[in-house]
């Protein structure tokens, strides 16, 4: 084949991409984990405010520079995406579950000593508060399908706050059994209980983070679908791994 | 040439650039270690230090580098990032920004890691991390579990792009059975990624919460269980050689195809039935790393099957490559050097392997120099020549220039030779005794001549190496132009003109019903 045709163009002055943010993120990321060892390995909690104090203002910075800047203008493929980075969030709780049975299975005396009764209504009211809001934003994005802005932005509305009362919920169960001296380093038990239900947990805050990274364009009126099918999906992602968890730690 | 546009850069080329230098860098660091660990051991007792914990650093730096700061980086971040949009005709990756902040954590990673050699307490752990000393230890063990999770996360983003760029953006004509071998084997690889590097990043974090924030996983008193982790870390940890291994037999290919002008040898063999293979079997052999760790007998015959059984899917991609060279018109240029040194140094590595996936054979030579000669010969020096042949190959893509040959050839010799002389000894006093990881070993006399040839080899290879990243630097600053298609191959990327731009092609190219990447002219 021939290319002599497009060489010249080809070599002249050609204009490169760029985008600052994943170097700002990459460098803030750097920052925390410097802080995480001053803090827990050296002890020295000054140094690790000081290091946190510039990672976090770096992450939060790169974060909305990134979402100003390629918010709309993406090619629609973010939700086959998703697919794939859900993959490899779910080996994540499949690792921490895989972990329990393992030990739970493998040990003589199951629950170690120092466990207490977990409480039985709270997590069946928390697993329907989240069963609801995975209910509301797949409305939501119907109503969006049908060209409905000011429905879907209400249900999208409720979405949040439904995730926020679940948040809420948990940080006050977690805050009950601390006080009854149920704490991460009691037993096995409680150390499963509280990095399962704290992973998850930080998965719902990543959820309503992506929301809200979306609600100024839902407020202005310009949605973009493609982004609120992904981040339903996540939601939904959210949800179902709730089942596993609830079933898992509340009631086997 | 503007620097803000290099650092700054989404461009998939230019981040398999930075890729490039980041992990090439990575490399000599974590080659010095190897050499200075050869140095200490060429006499019994100390000789270039008299302190153990800082022959342990070396030798976690050695490990973690070299693994997770060169050989994948280079394969999944330098050859995917250049090699894949152009093979498909797409202008660049489906979330370019995405891509960059994937180069960038890769960086920080390996910041993180050479950190290791300016604070107090560096890190002593190897690379595996094993409880309980991870967790009583006084090095940072933190610092190692974060630079796993950073470069573990850098490469879960860059698995998740190019997933979605292959599924969305081949240019037109290009069918799943036009793909070039590399795209195959590299997706594979980072399916094998999304589902491992989870486990990874959970297995490390657990060490880490454990010694510092108070947690029992691996603490038996508080019902807690050591094992998991080994479990858990070999899990991803075994797949992690396949990550490596289908990469680097993807650009073997590349290499074989394009100097011996041959169509590859039974094309849907080698993608179905190897790749597709090896990503079935991958997860089913972690347990032959724990035959000596105490694991049940069931688990342990059941899973020397499965280890035995990879082989098969393996031997297919092997059969590939010796069909593609037959009846060829092979030209033994220097990527060819490198492409028949990895067939021959994979060869001995993988039937090196073979009695190691047996208990009762493993059992004697487990934590010898035998297991670590066979994993070098398999992965560690298989892997890199296959990564510096692909450098050779795609360098005038990537330049415009032309390496110099003949420098290319010597270089490929000496390394040749000095990486035979270092492992193929290293796995002979392995089944005689030598235990691996240790400091000193006045309690074996008899090796220390073994050990010294060892240190000559490794002296020989570090040449080696040196010589071919001074030719690519030289080749790139004053190479003789190479024009857009030196190798006369129809593969995709190289119709684009050399050095491709912005874009890669002025217009989106598409491809005849007849085309395919390995149909080359026959005259």
């Amino acid at each position: 084949m021939a290319h002599d045709a497009h060489h010249a163009e080809a070599h002249g002055h050609a204009h490169w991409d760029t985008s600052i943010y994943p170097f700002i993120i990459s460098f803030g990321i750097l920052a925390l984990a410097v802080a995480f060892s001053f803090k827990f390995v050296y002890h020295n909690s000054f140094a690790a405010i000081l290091s946190m104090g510039i990672g976090f203002p770096l992450i939060i910075a790169g974060i909305a520079g990134w979402t100003s800047e390629a918010m709309g203008k993406g090619e629609g493929l973010s939700y086959g995406a998703m697919g794939w980075f859900i993959l490899a969030e779910a080996m994540i709780f499949v690792s921490f579950f895989v972990s329990y049975w393992y030990t739970k299975l493998h040990v003589d005396v199951w629950p170690p000593a120092g466990n207490i009764e977990l409480p039985r209504i709270m997590p069946l009211v928390m697993t329907f508060i989240l069963v609801a809001s995975s209910l509301t934003i797949h409305y939501a994005e119907h109503l969006l399908h049908l060209g409905n802005k000011g429905g879907f932005k209400t249900w999208y509305l409720i979405t949040i706050v439904l995730g926020a009362c679940f948040l809420g919920m948990s940080v006050y169960e977690w805050s009950h059994l601390i006080h009854q001296g149920f704490t991460i380093s009691t037993n096995a038990f409680s150390t499963i209980f509280f990095s399962v239900t704290g992973l998850h947990g930080s998965h719902v805050v990543v959820g309503l983070a992506i929301f809200l990274a979306g609600l100024p364009s839902v407020l202005r009126g310009d949605v973009d679908e493609g982004f609120m099918r992904t981040a339903g999906l996540y939601w939904h992602f959210v949800d179902i791994i709730w089942f596993f968890v609830v079933s898992q730690v509340y009631y086997w | 040439m503007n620097l803000k546009e290099w650092i700054f850069t989404t461009d998939h080329k230019r981040v398999g650039v930075l890729y490039l230098i980041g992990s090439i860098a990575a490399f000599a660091v974590a080659g010095i270690m190897a050499l200075l660990m050869r140095a200490e051991l060429s006499t019994i007792g100390p000789t270039i230090t008299a302190n153990p914990t800082q022959y342990n650093v070396w030798l976690y730096t050695h490990g973690a580098v070299m693994i997770l700061g060169f050989q994948i980086p280079a394969l999944t971040g330098f050859f995917a990032n250049y090699c894949i949009p152009l093979m498909i005709g797409a202008k660049d990756v489906a979330f370019p920004r995405v891509n960059a902040l994937s180069v960038w954590l890769f960086y920080v990673g390996v910041i993180l890691a050479l950190l290791t050699f300016f604070i107090p307490d560096p890190p002593d752990v190897m690379w595996t991390g094993y409880p309980p000393y991870s967790t009583i230890t006084t090095g940072n063990t933190a610092m190692y579990s974060f630079t796993v999770l950073i470069l573990g996360f850098a490469s879960i983003i860059g698995g998740v792009n190019f997933l979605t760029t292959v599924a969305y953006m081949r240019a037109p004509g290009i069918t799943l059975n036009k793909l070039n071998i590399f795209v195959w084997c590299t997706l594979a690889a980072f399916v094998l990624q999304l589902i491992f590097v989870p486990v990874l990043g959970t297995a490390v974090s657990l060490i880490s919460m454990d010694k510092y924030l108070g947690t029992n996983f691996f603490d038996p008193t508080k019902g807690g269980d050591v094992l998991t982790y080994q479990n858990l870390f070999w899990f991803y940890s075994h797949p992690a050689v396949y990550v490596i291994f289908l990469p680097f037999i993807g650009v073997v290919y590349e290499i074989i195809a394009a100097h011996a002008k041959n169509m590859v040898f039974n094309y849907k063999m080698v993608v179905y039935g190897g790749v597709g293979g090896i990503v079935l079997l991958a997860g089913e052999v972690w347990v032959h790393h724990l035959y000596v760790s105490g694991m049940a007998d069931w688990l342990r015959i059941g899973q020397m099957v499965t280890t035995l059984m990879i082989s098969i899917p393996v031997g297919l991609m092997m059969i590939g490559l010796i069909g593609t060279l037959y009846k060829g018109s092979i030209a033994f240029t220097t990527p060819m050097l490198y492409a028949l040194g990895v067939v021959f140094l994979f060869l001995i590595g993988g039937l090196t392997g073979i009695p190691l996936a047996v208990p009762s054979l493993t059992i004697g030579v487990s934590d010898t120099y035998y297991v670590v000669g066979h994993f070098h010969y398999v992965m560690a020096v298989a892997g890199t020549f296959a990564i510096f042949g692909g450098v050779y190959h795609w360098f005038p893509k990537m330049t415009g220039k032309m390496y110099n040959e003949f420098w290319g050839k010597l270089g490929f010799w000496i390394t040749f030779v000095g990486v035979n002389i270092v492992f193929w000894i290293m796995m002979d006093v392995g089944v005689k005794g030598m235990p691996r990881r240790y400091y000193d070993y006045a309690h074996f006399p008899q090796f220390e001549g073994a050990h010294q040839w060892m240190t000559v080899g490794a002296a020989i290879l570090a040449v080696g190496f040196t010589i071919a990243i001074l030719n690519w630097i030289l080749g790139a600053i004053n190479g003789k132009p190479a024009g857009d298609n030196p190798w006369g191959s129809p593969s995709l990327e190289w119709t684009t003109v050399s050095p491709p731009p912005h874009g890669n092609w002025p217009s989106p190219p598409s491809v005849s019903e007849d085309w395919h990447p390995y149909g080359f002219k026959k005259g």
